[in-house]
């Protein structure tokens, strides 16, 4: 019994000690992060201010790493590329930003508590975002979600950066799960919509050693978009279902029929990439 | 069969004769594991047999006479159960408008078919409120026929550290893995003697899109004894699109007289972030104090460390919260508690009090 005392007086006292931890904030910003190293300042409705007083403050809490809650990354290095024009998990049939439509955005019905959500209304388990907050994220989402000026490498850089691939949807060497909606082939720059076609970006469907299925070589048909809001970025929607398979995007970036920028720069190359869809359980 | 099922749990209750209910704490204040009570092996979701009528018979302060008991068999291999929580808060953020409101927080529906009596179930977990439905859990498990190892596949919580209900939790939120992000993953149990272990390879994905060939692995391993336990949970999380994060808990369950204590302390080594790894560790410890039947006590103590670049005496945050626990009568508890979150001055986020009215009904 007083073994068990002592023991209870010690966890007693350990969660004293807990508590004389609160940080004095001494050399961080407002959102805790060392000053300097963020762009944070007041709210304001460009992304760059919302990433540094929202998402990284507060959503990143949880949604950050391989395994956040439905696969939505909010870090600085990945919020941008999987919110705007990017599917819902919870509700496949809207977008998580729609730029022009914060109120067909599912982003802002979650923080907002509004109709048609799955789940509880974001932030999980915390108080609601401060109405000003929110209507700094629908101003964004109105002026067309537009990336900003401090956003990372890929995206700042690309007024300088060759004109190439920067990211697919599959990635490279992704197992997927049918149906598969779309596919995303995001270049360095904006692309001259005018040159995106069945010829240039191309889906075929491989055999187990690679060799091309469909007869004749013939490429399956896909429908090409613009994504809202974001011109550098190609969304191409599979106009029949794709079974379960392996299947090849070829992006020409050589010669006649290549893909270019608004100023003719093509790639140089034609880049590659697979990815498997698997059967739906 | 029914019948049988309950008279064996209740004798098996008169052996134990303790409270119980689905946090880690009563599986600490009885010497229990979690599969005792849960379907789940690793704990929450539906109660089994055992579970209900230890809630009917031991958790309430008072048992209201019933002609049976609710074990949640609908029919000879088929079982329901349900969780409800309903609250009413008041919030306070800093330099921010208070808001109070009513709001159903969640509401879940298990089904549990034992095809094969004690050996191969399949279960679901559905949230079916607020707002639309989301699936949980669900899985096939198969249990060998000593109950000592088992098999799981599909959706499912995967194992890591003190399953608590509190999923705001700084422990729950820095690894990331909660009853909120559920995988798909095999998982491999063994249960054998004061051993819990379980194995879990998974899409690391947490419902989201699979994009890459990187899976996470998870393995927890628990010793558990009548008046204490202490375990060690690993998680690593790879994505060849984004790098990899490691998670790395240790937690501990200890029994004192009528309070129970339970510990927990994470570290979380983010590699997805960009080039430079990013670092954060939480802590929490927590007592459960059985005043009486019925009614529990429950402070708890947080600290969140949220980059260990800079030190906690800069950048910390703690988080107080006391929660008193009432279970008038079986199926029914009323919860009255306050959180109080602090940290840096200069953020107003971190300076919130919230206190709550839960209505928790189940069965």
């Amino acid at each position: 019994m007083r073994i068990e005392r002592a023991i209870g007086w010690a966890c007693a006292t350990a969660a004293l000690l807990l508590v004389g931890c609160t940080g004095n904030g001494q050399g961080l910003d407002q959102n805790g992060q060392p000053i300097g190293s963020s762009s944070s300042g007041p709210l304001t409705a460009d992304f760059d201010s919302i990433q540094a007083n929202v998402f990284t403050p507060i959503c990143s809490v949880c949604h950050a790493g391989p395994s956040a809650p439905e696969g939505l990354q909010l870090d600085a290095a990945h919020s941008y590329q999987l919110l705007v024009g990017v599917p819902s998990v919870e509700q496949p049939s809207l977008l998580r930003v729609k730029p022009g439509d914060p109120d067909d955005s599912y982003m802002v019905r979650k923080i907002s508590g509004g109709p048609g959500i799955s789940g509880g209304r974001m932030p999980l388990g915390e108080p609601a975002l401060a109405q000003a907050t929110i209507d700094a994220i629908r101003q964004w989402i109105t002026n067309g979600a537009p990336m900003g000026a401090s956003m990372p490498a890929t995206h700042a850089q690309r007024g300088a950066a060759a004109f190439e691939v920067r990211l697919t949807a599959p990635e490279d060497g992704a197992r997927v799960r049918a149906p598969l909606d779309h596919l995303i082939v995001g270049f360095t720059r904006e692309v001259d919509f005018s040159l995106v076609n069945a010829s240039t970006i191309v889906l075929e469907r491989l055999g187990s050693a690679g060799e091309l299925l469909e007869p004749f070589g013939l490429p399956l048909p896909l429908g090409y978009a613009l994504a809202l809001g974001d011109p550098s970025v190609v969304v191409a929607r599979p106009l029949m279902p794709l079974g379960p398979g392996r299947y090849r995007v070829t992006v020409r970036g050589t010669g006649g029929g290549a893909v270019a920028d608004l100023e003719a720069g093509t790639p140089g190359a034609d880049f590659y990439f697979v990815f498997t869809v698997e059967a739906t359980r | 069969m029914r019948s049988l099922r309950a008279a064996g749990a209740f004798a098996l209750l008169l052996i134990f004769s303790r409270a119980a209910q689905a946090e880690p704490y009563i599986a600490v204040q009885q010497g229990l594991k979690c599969s005792q009570c849960h379907v789940n092996p690793t704990g929450g979701g539906m109660r089994n047999t055992f579970g209900d009528v230890f809630a009917q018979n031991i958790l309430p302060w008072k048992r209201l006479d019933a002609a049976d008991t609710w074990t949640g068999a609908l029919a000879s291999f088929l079982s329901v159960g349900g969780d409800l929580r309903y609250d009413a808060s008041l919030e306070k953020v800093r330099n921010q408008p208070s808001t109070n409101d009513f709001s159903l927080e969640q509401t879940r529906l298990y089904l549990d078919a034992n095809v094969i009596p004690n050996r191969l179930l399949f279960y679901v977990d559905e949230q079916v409120a607020p707002g639309g439905a989301i699936n949980r859990e669900a899985y096939a498990l198969y249990w060998s026929a000593a109950h000592d190892w088992y098999v799981k596949a599909g959706q499912m919580y995967l194992p890591f550290g003190l399953r608590l209900q509190d999923t705001s939790a700084f422990v729950q939120e820095v690894s990331g893995i909660n009853m909120t992000t559920p995988d798909d993953a095999v998982e491999f149990g063994y249960l054998k003697g004061p051993w819990d272990i379980q194995l879990d390879v998974s899409n690391g994905t947490a419902g989201g899109p699979t994009v890459s060939n990187g899976k996470s692995y998870s393995g927890q391993f628990t010793f558990v004894q009548a008046g204490w336990r202490a375990g060690l949970a690993l998680n690593q999380n790879s994505s060849a699109a984004s790098g990899r994060r490691y998670a790395y808990g240790v937690f501990a369950g200890l029994k004192t007289g009528p309070v129970a204590w339970l510990a927990e302390a994470d570290l979380v080594d983010d590699q997805t972030q960009g080039s430079l790894s990013h670092r954060n560790a939480a802590g929490l410890l927590e007592a459960d104090w059985l005043i009486t039947k019925g009614n529990n006590l429950k402070l708890t103590a947080e600290q969140l460390a949220p980059d260990l670049s800079v030190t906690v005496h800069r950048n910390g945050q703690t988080r107080w919260s006391v929660v008193y626990e009432l279970t008038p009568i079986q199926f029914v508890q009323l919860r009255l508690g306050a959180r109080l979150l602090n940290g840096i001055p200069q953020a107003d986020v971190q300076h919130q009090q919230l206190y709550f009215l839960e209505l928790h009904a189940f069965f």
